[in-house]
């Protein structure tokens, strides 16, 4: 365990900043919200350094707080709809999404905590470990969550995923 | 699972904005902001508890006392000291006050009562943004579990910048967690022992206002990036007044200071200029 130094901590920022819109991207599906989400996380990050025990734990860390902030603006995209989302001139804000049925929007469509750990396992390669750290839920509950979203989604589980 | 591939591949073919480098700059530049403002305060914290400890012992034993005789603070007849260092917490907000006072002449305690009423009305200030701002986030729909997040604080701190045997210079800074533009700092650069304020044109003689603006232009051109600072024509410097701020530094040097956004660009916060 080595405590992290600032300069570390905005070199990792600067550097994976591509996988964390990414991610923001496919939980909020909205350019500006993503942009937003990345921004604020990455501040937070930096006020929130000295609770960055471990260096090597730098990745669920930063996903942790990444996710929150992409959840709680999901959260409050609930409470607030200004705009009907048909409404939007979805060309300009909205990269092209993939065509109906696909996989990728069917995930979407499950409800967000599943969606979440679907994304977090299969997207970004964490272990089911990393992410009961990252949601801040039991393993068991990960699992579970798991199992329910990849039968939702009808695909056989071969093996341990 | 082959379906997953197919996925994984849409996802990692999201596009990337050009501007997402820039926003994490941003966050980065804010975050960095946040954390070193509460570090600093945290130290501010524990220099002034430093100060009560030395104060106490010196009360109690000749012996302390001439031991601690160049301890800056304490030079001469007259004194800075914390007289009000309280932190107040309900569920809405929390009020940290850490309020300095000078002693040794009816001047000094005139400076004082001065203080307390600013430092009064800045808590009721804040206190009344923060219930504002309560009200206004639980009629657009705001819930009691979102709003038991919210962090609310109203901060008054103070920053001793130098002082001798007759003068101190000191900042007292008040902030809203609301917002940045809700920071304000006072400035008191008193000369205790004629018992008035101290101006640049103490400091500086009676050309003072070219002193410091050939002084400031200088240091603006010389900067690593000078378009950091608005122009002239654009509502950026144009001259000292009066009405500008500053504080003396330990050198005995004024330090001219403007306000966040008023000569450059926000990042750069408070600007401080040294008139050498």
């Amino acid at each position: 365990m080595s405590h992290i130094r600032e300069s570390e901590l905005t070199a990792y920022l600067v550097e994976d900043q591509a996988r964390f819109y990414r991610l923001a991207y496919s939980y909020l599906h909205n350019r500006e919200e993503a942009l937003d989400a990345v921004q604020t996380a990455v501040c937070k990050a930096l006020e929130k350094q000295d609770g960055l025990r471990d260096a090597g734990a730098i990745r669920t860390w930063f996903t942790r707080i990444l996710v929150n902030v992409c959840m709680d603006q999901l959260r409050q995209r609930k409470r607030v709809t200004l705009v009907p989302p048909e409404a939007l001139d979805t060309g300009s804000y909205e990269d092209p999404l993939p065509e109906d049925g696909s996989l990728a929007r069917r995930v979407d469509a499950l409800p967000p905590e599943v969606a979440s750990i679907v994304k977090l396992r299969f997207y970004e390669d964490l272990s089911l470990k990393e992410i009961s750290q990252i949601v801040d839920c039991p393993l068991s509950t990960v699992k579970t969550r798991l199992y329910t979203g990849l039968k939702k989604l009808r695909i056989a589980v071969e093996g341990e995923v | 699972m082959n379906e997953f591939k197919e996925a994984r591949e849409n996802y990692d073919a999201t596009p990337i904005p050009e501007e997402l480098d820039q926003r994490v700059q941003a966050g980065i530049r804010q975050g960095r902001k946040n954390h070193r403002g509460r570090y600093v305060r945290r130290t501010l914290g524990t220099a002034a508890a430093c100060f009560v400890v030395v104060l106490g012992a010196l009360n109690l034993s000749p012996a302390v006392a001439a031991a601690a005789a160049d301890i800056p603070v304490l030079g001469g007849l007259f004194q800075v000291l914390t007289v009000r260092d309280f932190t107040d917490a309900d569920s809405d907000r929390t009020v940290e006050v850490e309020q300095p006072a000078v002693t040794g002449s009816d001047y000094a305690d005139a400076v004082s009562a001065r203080i307390q009423e600013k430092v009064d009305e800045k808590i009721a200030e804040g206190e009344q943004l923060i219930a504002d701002y309560k009200e206004a986030y639980f009629a657009t729909g705001g819930t009691e579990e979102g709003w038991a997040q919210h962090d609310n604080k109203v901060t008054v701190t103070y920053d001793i910048k130098s002082q001798t045997d007759t003068t101190v210079s000191f900042v007292v800074s008040s902030a809203v967690s609301i917002a940045n533009a809700y920071q304000e700092q006072t400035y008191y650069n008193l000369d205790l022992a004629a018992g008035r304020e101290l101006t640049l044109q103490d400091l500086l003689g009676a050309d003072w206002v070219n002193i410091c603006n050939a002084a400031i232009r200088a240091q603006m051109a010389a900067a690593e990036d000078p378009t950091v600072y608005f122009d002239e024509s654009a509502g950026g410097f144009a001259t000292v007044d009066e009405a500008t701020s500053f504080y003396i530094n330990e050198s005995g040097n004024p330090v001219v200071v403007f306000p966040p956004y008023t000569v450059a660009i926000g990042a750069l916060g408070t600007v401080e200029f040294e008139i050498v």
